[in-house]
């Protein structure tokens, strides 16, 4: 990995293990590296600890998403999904579990795959990426059986409400529509691009971040980050914030969003920007809290950079992984 | 001295075979290290006491080597005496230092309770803290919209127009059907009247030219 491809180099994605301890992030060269959290943290942690313990190619292309399940890690990049199973990779072995592809109508081009969540009712994947749909996949038998059409360009992020067992999926085409996941069928769709408060037509109506805590919703992309009340579909704060998210979570009483600029935005229900706390990507993409684990409470961001940085108090950046 | 003693000491060990002699006798040497002073003070007082007994003195020199052998027993009873109030301070401080300890290792638990009461505290705080934002969130797109009890006053306004428009509309439609009813019967009558006059003014003329007829046969 030279110079040059480091300089060039973008992370896309994150997952923690499910027993918390290690980091697996996906870059733009199609490549997965794995690192050692209970390393990286440890008092003795020294420069060798901030590398992975695994760097393998994973896909041809770019892996934009990547998801953990109690067992596995999967993840997803040009058309097709692999799962690579946590113990194996711990290990240091680089073989797949399985990849699929989900069937897709022209078998000309293969669109990418953007986003993936898991459905833990169900027990079933949910993908979304470029050709328009939602393809559910069951997890147990590896069909994928329903495909949820309504989008009309391509599907940049997925959430999942687990109270009432609805979809939410957000594209390029500026609208969020949530679908109920029993009955496949779409429930609402709104256009966030149409209300005036949240709208910035000079980025566009793309929606490229969806976050979900039971009745209120965040969405933001080419419109500002704005908070939504689900049961009146109505916008109730917009975030002054000057560039588009890429990716928003809901954590105890804030909102935390990364996007275009070198930080990570700490923001209030209520609308006001609380932080924004600076990081060593010149723009961010992916932000994970590792939750699970609670000795190995970080939260990593990355993005336009071969480095990760790692936050252990969520204030500060505390030192970064690299590529 | 002390070396011969330390020397002493380790012939007699080595012979007797014990393993931590060193130990025992390093130890021995520093708590015992004054010890040599009253040591040799109490073999020189034996000595003396039965060099005194033995040999011959004379009455004053007697008397001077008692005072001698007394003043070095006081000594000797001064030094105990120092010492055991040494122990005694020494286990005072002991008592006193574990006092000490258990207090401050007390205080430790408080604290540590301290610390996870406040941080439930602080979820506790962070939890109300966004239920008010999202109160203070929904309050603000509620009054957007205009009051209740405004659009029902206006609601109750418009309905009360729209009976009154509508009686009036009623009163007219009634006037206009009596209207035209009039007028229908006043037209029918005309129309009856021109028919009657015509009839007679037929029956005129039938008459005349029934009479001319006649007078004209």
């Amino acid at each position: 990995m030279g110079p040059v491809e480091l300089l060039h180099m973008s992370v896309f994605s994150q997952s923690f293990s499910p027993c918390g301890r290690f980091l697996a992030a996906g870059n733009n060269y199609g490549e997965i590296a794995v690192f050692s959290l209970s390393a990286a943290l440890s008092p003795d942690a020294s420069e060798g600890s901030q590398k992975p313990i695994l760097n393998f190619t994973a896909h041809d292309g770019p892996v934009f998403t990547l998801l953990s399940t109690d067992t596995h890690l999967l993840s997803a990049g040009n058309g097709e999904i692999s799962a690579w199973s946590w113990a194996e990779l711990i290990k240091k072995s680089t073989k797949a579990a399985w990849t699929r592809k989900p069937s897709y109508e022209t078998s000309l081009e293969i669109p990418e795959i953007n986003a993936m969540i898991i459905n833990p009712k169900d027990n079933s994947l949910i993908v979304g990426g470029g050709d328009n749909n939602i393809h559910i996949m069951d997890m147990e038998t590896g069909i994928f059986k329903s495909v949820l059409k309504g989008h009309t360009d391509y599907i940049h992020c997925l959430c999942f409400k687990e109270r009432e067992g609805e979809i939410l999926s957000g594209g390029e085409d500026g609208a969020v529509r949530i679908w109920d996941s029993r009955t496949n069928r779409p429930v609402h769709c709104i256009e966030v691009f149409r209300y005036e408060e949240c709208a910035r037509p000079q980025f566009g109506k793309w929606i490229s971040c969806l976050a979900t805590d039971s009745d209120w919703m965040l969405c933001g992309g080419g419109p500002s980050l704005s908070l939504w009340h689900l049961r009146s579909m109505s916008p109730t704060s917009v975030f002054p914030l000057p560039g588009c998210q890429r990716e928003a979570v809901f954590h105890q009483d804030l909102i935390m969003s990364v996007g275009e600029g070198p930080y990570v935005s700490h923001c209030l229900h209520g609308g006001t920007v609380k932080a924004q706390i600076p990081c060593t990507p010149s723009s961010l993409n992916t932000l994970a809290l590792n939750l699970k684990n609670t000795e190995h409470r970080v939260m990593t961001v990355g993005g336009s950079s071969h480095q990760i940085d790692v936050f252990t108090n969520f204030s500060y950046r505390a030192f970064s992984l690299s590529f | 001295m002390s070396i011969k003693f330390f020397r002493i000491v380790q012939c007699a060990f080595w012979r007797m075979g014990s393993v931590t002699d060193d130990e025992v006798i390093r130890k021995r040497l520093l708590i015992d290290g004054d010890g040599a002073g009253d040591d040799r003070r109490i073999n020189v007082l034996m000595k003396s006491f039965t060099k005194w007994c033995h040999s011959n003195f004379s009455p004053e020199e007697g008397f001077s080597q008692y005072q001698r052998m007394l003043t070095s027993l006081a000594q000797c009873e001064f030094s105990m005496g120092k010492t055991l109030l040494v122990y005694d301070m020494n286990l005072k401080e002991m008592e006193n230092y574990e006092a000490i300890y258990a207090d401050i290792e007390r205080s430790i638990t408080s604290a540590h309770e301290k610390i996870a009461e406040c941080k439930k505290e602080i979820q506790r705080a962070k939890r109300i803290r966004k239920n008010r934002q999202e109160y203070d969130a929904l309050a603000r797109v509620i009054k957007q919209h205009p009051d209740r009890h405004e659009t029902l006053k206006q609601l109750e306004a418009l309905d009360r127009e729209l009976q009154q428009l509508s009686h009036i509309k009623e009163n007219v439609e009634d006037k206009l059907e009596l209207r035209k009813k009039q007028f229908h019967v006043l037209l029918t009558t005309i129309q009856e009247l021109q028919q009657t006059l015509e009839n007679d003014e037929k029956m005129e003329s039938d008459d005349t030219q029934e009479s001319s007829m006649e007078n004209g046969d």
